[in-house]
């Protein structure tokens, strides 16, 4: 029958996230690791990339909570600084493909006809290809780095959002309330941005928050190959991947990254939850 | 049967996706900033073998007729050769298919073993302890990065316990059976979180669905209502998601396959990517294109099998 | 008649660590063998939840049986667990659903889900189950019952469905069966012949039914007794004549002098003088088809949802479109307002053809005619207030100065008789009543010469529906208003409209006055539909034939 979301019956806030403990993890999650990214000059005891012949290799201790990699450099700091890259990669990895998504899903939609016809053709070619095959792909011609990945994601990311947004739109027109608005006779893009579309963002929105998480453990993948992040930043694939070397002796350095994206990861994933829930979406 | 006669047509439709596919790749080649026929042969070709190359590329036409040439090359199965390993890139990769195919059918088989036993404990007693724990394991899992799953897995496995092979693929069927064993789970054990957090959520609908309560009403014990039309109904879907995160889980094969040095077609893009082997590059990406389209429509026949009232057709 | 369900006292509360609400209250009623009683009441009155707690079918663990009895042949079943309850559910109590098409399991064949519980409770081997399952697919209606045996859900029509999902209930052979809205997805012909259905049954097998509806009129017509439920309690329960003729509860007298099956003689619609008027709206051999199927390799297949259809409405007129789903009554009012292409023929709006110069007429249509939807919360922008969905129109039609704009939609609250303090709303805070009132004034917000009211009372409650067919009827008086009311329930056109145009397989079968076509149609199809309308008078048989006297309840 008619679903009600849960907002009409929320409580105040405060309340309301207590009763939620997903909602306030996620959230805390997220906090904790733009604070730590922001503050990475303040928080973090030794310099990133600083290295130390003398301390090489040193598992955890009381100095380095984290141990030490084959350089000397403090685990636990290249961990701090890697957050303010890899938040990075999550927000403009997801920034870019929501905006260009949303405005082709929303055409296609809406028209219909011919423009749905040609987007459709387009997504199911693009599609076709495996995301990372296809990134890959596009890092070769612009070569390795930070800003190829960005602009593959925007040439490849949009997709997903534009077909959510179609599919609701596609929804959406056919129900009484945009009929409706035709009858009454407002313009289109009244209906479509004012009626539509605020209605179709909801479950887009959810997904930003799971597509934070591929977006993040590409940008990783993508860095741990060597073709993203370049070394000696410090960034959470690259930190895996130069420990690779290393596992038999030095088990730290692997997994505290590791860990690091998990657990942000596990931040986006609760926070979206959490949203669906809000907003009565289910994937 | 008339529901599976989709499988005739189909094909013909792939028509527009394989030829999209194919000016993708002719494209994506195109753009790489230098002299083409030293991007097909490598930048110690001889004068004499880049005027054939451009030959037979038709590298001196304009860009359409060099698209053209390009098709007929591909009609005749000719992909050019490898810079690195001196092979045709069809036989090439003809070599390393296997090890690939193994390792996605490894992992697909490997995640719905894990996944349908836990949605299941999950959904049955929905709210209680059980059922957060796999919750909670399950949302975690989605954030498991696949390259640093494999290599904790190695670290435990193979270097503290000793109990199998850090990596390679080997010969006989037991070595590769064994060689499979951390690859496969560590694509599974992220492909598994996936398939528990929608079968669980099926299977939930399932059990508060009028299908259930019809069920119960007519004095269906319990295990018969879930087992017998819950978990069908909740399986189609999971086929769908199955497909949809097939080009995802490709993606995981070509990280995973770098992690334990397997020799299969991720490796080899990758190693492609880096040599500036672009004729292996251009080619597997096409491989990987085709292969998303076929076991799409696996999917499809597997779904129509699954559902009498989808009708493709 | 031996007593074989008695239920005492009966009470169910839903209770969490927030709230706890009183859902039934002391319950009292009991069933004879070969009883069919009826139990009424609107949404939320605790009809369907009654019956599950009947069967320990209990939709949530948060609902608590707290007190009463129910006993079924002498054995208290109240709270017997649940393996206990294995051999009462299916064996002695069946029961059969509202959404045939979502009780019955798609994935499954409709021969497997009979077999289930042909084995499960009578112990059959598989052919023994099957050729057991085949006969009584036969009784309850199947014309080849080899073939439905094979079949799954989704090839039938809603009729056939619900027939089956009887089949399946009727396999474990149960002395009791429980229908919960049986026939309310259902339009009113099949309607008629399940409910014949089910009175067979009783006859043919001595089973007793306690049959849940809305609708006063299905119990009136089938039932020996009925109770009437509403907020958890039985208000009032009886043989059903007396309880008819002279009901005891204002509650009951409420939903009696709702049911619109009783002609109303004080508001007899207005007859006008329409000779010499142009009319409103005028459609000539309209055709209306959408594309189905359609591909590369197919040919592409027209479904022709309007074939070559007529009319005239004429300013004033209140015009009443009746039909079943599917009789295409929908697609011809989207098609006269333009909102839906037109593939063949004329629609012409106060003299400016539609399918000609269509700019033109469509500006007039958005400033001039407006339409009421069926379901009152999806017409509605769930993101705006009512408030704002209405000045959002008055402000596009533009004829209302922005400072009058807020005085204005008070003045339209007033008239659908809303709360002023409504335009602070939005939908989902609001009943189903409410938001089609809001719904209505926003079609008032055009200020309209003809309002296009679609299905609008369908997903209503009785009540609501009678007070909103009042607000149609007071607005079409005083405003002098054209309504074109499409509705596929004859009974509230027949209350409502002076002109009535009846509608099948998308062409119009019979048009004309009311009070003549419901008298004496001429077509066999209207007389069908009108013969099949549930009447509350109980002396009327259900479908027009009369009931046979062995079928007669003692």
């Amino acid at each position: 029958m008619i679903r009600r979301s849960a907002l009409s019956l929320a409580p105040t806030w405060p309340r309301y996230i207590s009763r939620r403990p997903m909602l306030a993890v996620g959230a805390g999650i997220l906090a904790f690791f733009v604070l730590i990214a922001i503050f990475a000059p303040i928080v973090a005891p030794f310099d990133p990339i600083l290295q130390d012949p003398k301390a090489r290799l040193q598992p955890p201790s009381f100095a380095h909570p984290f141990g030490t990699d084959n350089f000397g450099r403090d685990v636990l700091s290249r961990v701090i600084w890697g957050a303010r890259i890899d938040l990075q990669i999550a927000l403009i990895g997801v920034l870019f493909p929501f905006l260009i998504g949303t405005v082709i899903g929303t055409v296609a939609g809406f028209f219909g006809k011919t423009i749905d016809t040609v987007f459709m053709r387009i997504v199911d070619i693009i599609l076709a290809f495996p995301f990372l095959v296809l990134m890959l792909s596009i890092i070769t011609i612009l070569g390795p780095g930070l800003s190829s990945f960005y602009i593959a994601m925007a040439l490849v990311g949009w997709i997903s959002y534009a077909r959510l947004i179609r599919a609701q739109i596609l929804v959406l027109k056919t129900q009484d309330f945009s009929v409706a608005a035709e009858s009454l006779g407002f313009s289109r893009s009244r209906i479509m941005f004012r009626h539509l579309l605020p209605n179709a963002l909801a479950g887009s929105l959810v997904f930003v928050m799971s597509d934070a998480v591929l977006v993040l453990l590409n940008g990783a993948a993508i860095s741990y190959l060597g073709l993203g992040v370049q070394p000696p930043t410090a960034e959470w694939g690259v930190m895996v991947a130069e420990a690779q070397g290393f596992i038999t002796q030095a088990w730290w350095i692997t997994l505290f990254p590791g860990l690091a994206i998990v657990t942000l990861a596990f931040g986006f994933s609760l926070l979206g939850d959490a949203m669906g829930d809000l907003l009565g979406v289910h994937e | 049967m008339h529901r599976f006669r989709f499988i005739l047509y189909r094909p013909i439709q792939f028509i527009p996706v394989l030829f999209g596919i194919s000016v993708i790749t002719f494209v994506l080649v195109r753009l790489i900033p230098g002299d083409p026929a030293r991007i097909i042969l490598g930048t110690r070709a001889s004068p004499t073998a880049l005027a054939n190359i451009r030959a037979q590329y038709g590298l001196d036409e304009p860009m359409w007729v060099q698209y053209l040439f390009f098709l007929k090359n591909l009609g005749a199965g000719e992909m050019g050769r490898s810079t690195l390993y001196k092979i045709d890139v069809l036989k090439l990769i003809a070599t390393r298919i296997e090890p690939t195919l193994a390792l996605v059918a490894a992992a697909v088989i490997l995640s719905l073993l894990i996944a349908v036993p836990f949605a299941a404990l999950s959904a049955r007693r929905q709210g209680r302890p059980t059922d957060h724990v796999v919750r909670i394991v399950s949302t975690a899992g989605i954030g498991f990065p696949p390259f640093w799953l494999g290599v904790m897995l190695i670290i435990l496995f193979s270097v503290k316990l000793g109990w199998l092979p850090v990596s390679g693929y080997g010969n006989t069927l037991g070595e590769k059976i064994q060689h499979l064993i951390l690859p496969g789970l560590t694509i599974a054990l992220s492909l598994s979180a996936v398939l528990t957090r929608s079968l669980r959520a099926g299977m939930i609908a399932g059990l508060k669905s009028d299908v259930a309560t019809a069920a119960r009403a007519r004095g269906m014990p319990e295990n018969i209502v879930f087992w017998r039309h819950v978990v069908p109904n909740a399986l189609v879907p999971t086929v769908n998601l199955l497909a949809i995160n097939i080009g995802w889980l490709i993606g995981g094969t070509v990280v995973v396959e770098s992690v334990f040095a397997i020799p299969g077609m991720g490796q080899l893009l990758v190693r492609g990517i880096f040599t500036r082997d672009y004729m292996v590059v251009q080619g597997v990406a096409m491989t990987f294109a085709v292969a998303t389209v076929l076991i799409n429509l696996l999917a499809d026949i597997l779904t129509v099998a699954l559902d009498p009232r989808v009708d493709l057709s | 008649m031996t007593t074989l369900l008695e239920v005492r006292g009966l009470s169910v509360a839903f209770r969490d660590h927030a709230e706890e609400r009183q859902l039934l209250s002391d319950i009292d009623f009991s069933l004879g063998k070969g009883e069919i009683l009826g139990l009424v009441g609107e949404s939320g009155s605790g009809k369907s939840l009654l019956c599950r707690t009947i069967v320990g079918l209990m939709p949530s663990s948060k609902l608590h049986l707290d007190a009463g009895s129910v006993r079924l042949d002498d054995e208290e079943i109240a709270r017997l667990p649940e393996a206990g309850m294995l051999r009462i559910r299916g064996k002695k109590i069946g029961m059969i659903f509202q959404n045939p098409t979502s009780h019955l399991d798609p994935v499954m064949r409709i021969g497997d889900q009979i077999v289930e519980g042909l084995r499960f409770h009578r112990g059959l081997g598989r052919t023994e189950a099957l050729e057991e399952a085949r006969s009584i697919l036969g009784q309850v209606g199947f014309p080849d019952p080899a073939r439905g045996l094979k079949s799954y859900a989704h090839e039938f029509s809603g009729g056939m469905r619900q027939r089956a999902m009887i089949a399946i209930a009727l396999a474990c052979d149960p002395e009791i069966l429980i229908a919960d809205e049986p026939t309310t997805a259902l339009d009113v012909t099949i309607q008629a012949q399940i409910l014949k259905l089910l009175m067979d049954l009783r006859a043919m097998r001595g089973l007793s039914i306690i049959l849940i509806t809305h609708d006063l009129g299905v119990v009136a017509q089938t039932c020996d007794r009925i109770a009437v439920m509403r907020h958890g309690r039985i208000v009032e329960q009886g043989e059903k004549r007396q309880l008819l003729a002279n009901p005891q509860a204002a509650y009951t007298r409420e939903l009696i002098a709702s049911h619109p099956s009783l002609p109303d003689e004080e508001h007899r619609p207005l007859e006008h003088e329409r000779s010499h008027v142009r009319p409103i709206f005028e459609v000539d051999d309209l055709d209306v088809a959408f594309p189905i199927g359609g591909g590369l390799f197919r040919k592409r297949r027209d479904f022709r949802a309007l074939k070559r259809v007529s009319l005239q409405i004429f300013p004033g007129e209140t015009v009443g479109i009746v039909g079943e789903s599917g009789s295409g009554k929908s697609t011809l009012a989207r098609a006269m307002l333009g909102l839906t292409p037109i593939s063949a023929g004329h629609a012409t709006f106060d003299g400016s053809v539609l399918t000609l110069e269509r700019e033109a007429t469509l500006k007039r249509l958005r400033s001039e005619a407006a339409m009421v939807f069926q379901d009152p919360f999806n017409a509605l922008n769930p993101r705006f207030t009512i408030g704002e969905t209405i000045a959002e129109v008055l402000r596009t039609q533009g004829e209302t100065p922005p400072e009058r704009i807020r005085e204005r939609v008070g003045e339209l609250l007033d008239m659908v008789g809303l709360e002023r303090n409504f335009a602070g709303r939005k939908p989902r805070s609001m009943s189903g009543g409410q938001c089609q009132r809001a719904g209505i004034a926003r079609a008032l917000a055009v200020n309209p010469r003809v309002i296009i009211a679609d299905e609008c009372v369908a997903a209503l409650d009785v009540t609501i529906q009678a007070q909103i067919i009042d607000l149609f009827r007071h607005l079409a008086e005083t405003t002098g208003l054209t309504l074109v009311f499409i509705a596929h329930d004859l009974a509230i056109v027949r209350n409502l409209c002076e002109r009535v145009i009846v509608m099948h397989h998308g062409q119009i079968v019979e048009e004309g006055q009311c009070d003549e076509i419901f008298r004496s149609p001429r077509e066999d199809y209207t007389a069908a539909l009108i013969a099949a309308i549930p009447d509350i008078d109980p002396d009327r048989p259900i479908g027009g034939t009369a009931v046979p006297a062995e079928l007669q309840p003692a």
